[in-house]
């Protein structure tokens, strides 16, 4: 019995670290079914799995992009060149 | 003493993304977006000595893109010639069609939801602002461009345990703040 509590029971913590990773599908099916395990009798957990989601959700709908790295670069390089001439 | 000051070197660091999707949704050219950013932050650092600090760096920066944008819009248009002017609703051939041409058509619709969206990517960047730049930095690696865990440990020399920590505790400050400035 103790060997099978440990297996599958987790505390909320374990669990809320469990769902970030199972929004970026990072989480293992045993983690996944231990979350699941952990939510049917936490509601706590339940409202921030909840919350998790819906900001997933935000994030993909905000359709965000980041700029490639070699332009932020070739900016950065720019910046300094300019920022020194006017300085000295 | 000004309540804001400027400081060049964080610029593409910290403002980059953001007036990246800002540009994005007016220009629709990603070529062109960078074009546009890169003769912003050129003009904003000629024009850094009339910066008073009443602004926030960033809205700051957004006036100067955005006259940039105009810009960019009166080149292209001048180009084709002159823009031209349509009116449809005095002529007679067009007659009976109005009531049609009132109603609302799904384009429009999405269209304003395009730019909600817009609004709200922008939102979630700026909310970013508040947590530690780094963290910020793995959190978006990790969320927009969905890089994966090993390589974003490798990248940045942390522990994957170290990685869902900062995740975790963006992703709180993030719903929190959004909750604050977007609901």
């Amino acid at each position: 019995m103790s060997f099978i509590t440990k297996l599958f029971m987790i505390d909320c913590h374990e669990a809320n670290n469990c769902c970030d990773k199972a929004q970026y599908k990072d989480a293992k099916p045993l983690e996944k079914f231990r979350l699941y395990l952990h939510l049917a009798v936490c509601k706590a957990c339940r409202k921030y799995t909840q919350k998790n989601r819906k900001l997933s959700r935000m994030i993909k709908k905000s359709k965000l992009e980041t700029c490639p790295e070699e332009k932020k670069k070739q900016w950065k390089e720019q910046i300094t060149k300019t920022y020194v001439q006017d300085n000295v | 003493m000004p309540a804001h000051s400027l400081d060049p070197n964080k610029w593409v660091d910290k403002y980059s993304d953001y007036l990246f999707n800002y540009t994005i949704v007016r220009v629709n050219d990603r070529e062109v977006a960078n074009d546009l950013i890169s003769e912003t932050f050129l003009a904003a650092l000629k024009s850094a000595k009339y910066f008073k600090g009443k602004a926030s760096e960033r809205t700051w920066l957004i006036s100067i893109l955005k006259r940039k944008i105009i810009d960019y819009y009166r080149k292209i248009n001048s180009r084709k010639g002159k823009a031209e002017v349509k009116i449809h609703y005095s002529e007679d051939y067009n007659e009976g069609e109005w009531l049609e041409e009132q109603v609302p058509d799904q384009f429009d619709r999405t269209a304003e939801d395009e730019m909600e969206n817009n609004e709200l990517g922008l939102a979630i960047l700026e909310c970013l602002d508040s947590i530690n730049e780094k963290h910020a930095a793995i959190f978006k690696r990790k969320t927009i461009d969905g890089a994966d865990t090993e390589a974003i440990c490798n990248e940045f020399g942390i522990t994957p345990s170290n990685l869902w920590v900062i995740i975790h505790r963006a992703r709180t400050a993030l719903a929190a703040c959004l909750e604050k400035n977007w609901f």
